[in-house]
């Protein structure tokens, strides 16, 4: 994992700790519905956080092909190279 | 079994519901005898949770030509408009509507939830963009599941987040939908649509405004939030239902976009499923008639709920953030709300009971709608009611003078056929209440 992709899922995890209100240290295999434990309501206000942190635009049905972490981070460098 | 083990989480949430004290989603009405008093487990009750905003229920002319047109149209249409063709009736319900709301064009479906899955679906496409408050009514997010539109949320009623996202997504091509309620339906308070409007003229978008809650109950004529905020001119798209207000079943869209009849083949929800039934068009033309001649229910809607908002704000209740016909108690636990909720059934008022994930900020409250066919009668028991088991359950504090016995009202104006148990509210043993929160 390069050093740029640790950083990211470091500030997708504060990004999260801003929606659930508890620390949660993410890995990148981690499942965001399974392990997490967020349901869809938490995952569509995880999703406009995340906007505003990356300032870029996430339609909801990108968020539905994100499995893993590692997804998340690998559709946010994507959308913020588009942007 | 297997087919539905998907659903174990839920079901054992709904245990802990049941045996938190009470059912919301089995309560049955034995009987309904006005448009604001029905009938549970033998006792009178007053209904504090129907969105029967202007009481017509039973509205006596609205009965009539229902009837009357069963006689001559039959109980059903049994079909489409697209396979089986429109009756007059239906027309002349479009064309009532959009002279109501000065449009140009009106297209009518089978329910509220319809008529937003259909026009949000359709509108946008795949090249477009919806973009819709976050604490959107299920029909409206269902409807962007519809569609094949990228769906941007922001943050409710906050029109500068709204125009942040829109700013993000300025370089995209394709058309942008914003989608807003006039009034949201579970804490009763009103879109900033001026601001609203702005930033879509800032942006170039188009703005439908979801008036379920407050057609009938906003603005001079009726027409809800953008006639009272003086901005229908842009607004492109009004959306509403007849379930509320007009007393029956049924949705609309009016608009004055050019072409807008194409869409009477291209959105599924209207192309698929039976027209409106002759009973339901009848009366939803005679209400409509009723709200628009009658502006006095609007005056009488308008001062009971502020009697009973401001009645439940004075006794300490923490309420929504405006005085409008939906009033939430906002109670935060969801056992609490439901034993609180129970108790209310049992002392003969009905409300709504909402819980996540129906609820903005997974809070739970006690939800009532106010009608115009409440009497200050009806409004000071439910007040008193609500305040007594407050106390009772310490969500208020303790007034020692107070009086713990609230008459039921009396009947206003019941069916006349209605075989009602009159059993007189009970104060029950300080049982399941005492100790709580
Ligand atoms: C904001 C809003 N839109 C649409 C609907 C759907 O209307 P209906 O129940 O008439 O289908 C409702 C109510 O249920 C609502 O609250």
């Amino acid at each position: 994992m390069t050093e740029d992709r640790v950083a990211l899922i470091s500030e997708i995890s504060e990004v999260l700790e801003t929606v659930t209100n508890k620390a949660i240290e993410l890995k990148p295999g981690m499942n965001i519905v399974n392990d997490l434990g967020l349901d869809s309501i938490a995952v569509m206000n995880f999703c406009m956080a995340l906007e505003d942190r990356f300032d870029i635009s996430i339609p909801l049905h990108d968020m539905a092909s994100v499995v893993t972490v590692d997804d998340l981070a690998s559709t946010i460098e994507t959308l913020r190279s588009n942007a | 079994m297997a087919i539905l083990d998907k659903f174990s989480g839920l079901a054992a949430r709904y245990e802990q519901l049941k045996a938190s004290g009470g059912d919301p989603f089995s309560i049955q009405f034995d009987d309904i005898i006005s448009s604001v008093e029905g009938v549970v487990k033998g006792k009178r009750t007053l209904l504090f949770g129907t969105n029967n905003y202007l009481g017509l229920t039973f509205d006596p002319i609205s009965m009539e030509r229902s009837i009357d047109a069963i006689r001559k149209h039959g109980t059903g249409t049994t079909g489409s408009r697209i396979a089986n063709g429109s009756y007059r009736e239906h027309e002349k319900l479009e064309r009532e509507l959009a002279d109501f709301y000065g449009h140009e064009h009106c297209m009518v479906f089978s329910t509220g939830y319809q008529a937003n899955l259909a026009m949000i679906s359709t509108l946008v496409g795949k090249d477009d963009h919806l973009i819709i408050d976050a604490d959107s009514h299920a029909s409206i997010y269902d409807a962007s599941r519809l569609g094949h539109a990228p769906v941007v949320r922001f943050r409710h009623n906050n029109p500068e987040d709204l125009a942040k996202r829109l700013a993000r997504l300025k370089d995209q091509p394709g058309e942008k939908l914003i989608v807003v309620e006039g009034i949201y339906s579970m804490l009763g308070d009103t879109a900033p649509l001026k601001e609203f409007v702005d930033v879509k003229r800032e942006f170039g978008a188009y703005l439908m405004v979801d008036e379920a809650h407050s057609m009938g109950v906003l603005g001079q004529r009726g027409r809800g939030l953008a006639e009272r905020e003086g901005v229908e001119e842009d607004v492109d798209f009004v959306v509403g239902t007849f379930s509320k207000s007009l007393a029956s079943v049924g949705g609309f869209c009016v608009s004055s976009v050019e072409g807008f009849d194409i869409l009477r083949l291209a959105a599924r929800p209207y192309m698929f499923t039976a027209s409106l039934p002759p009973a339901i068009i009848a009366s939803t033309l005679s209400a409509l008639e009723t709200l628009r001649n009658e502006p006095q229910r609007r005056a009488k809607l308008r001062a009971n709920s502020r009697r009973f908002y401001n009645g439940l704000k004075d006794a300490g209740f923490t309420v929504g953030p405006e005085a409008n016909p939906i009033v939430a108690v906002i109670l935060n636990d969801p056992a609490v709300a439901t034993m609180f909720w129970k108790r209310l059934v049992d002392e003969g008022m009905y409300l709504n009971l909402a819980l996540p994930p129906a609820t903005p900020n997974s809070s739970a409250f006690l939800r009532s709608s106010v009608s115009a066919a409440h009497t200050e009668e009806h409004i000071d028991f439910a007040i008193a009611l609500m305040t007594r088991v407050g106390r009772e359950f310490g969500i208020l504090p303790e007034a020692p003078e107070y009086s713990n016995v609230t008459p039921f009202p009396r009947v206003s104006a019941e069916r006349l056929s209605a075989r009602a148990a009159t059993a007189p509210a009970r104060r029950r043993a300080a049982d399941v209440g005492a100790g709580m929160a």
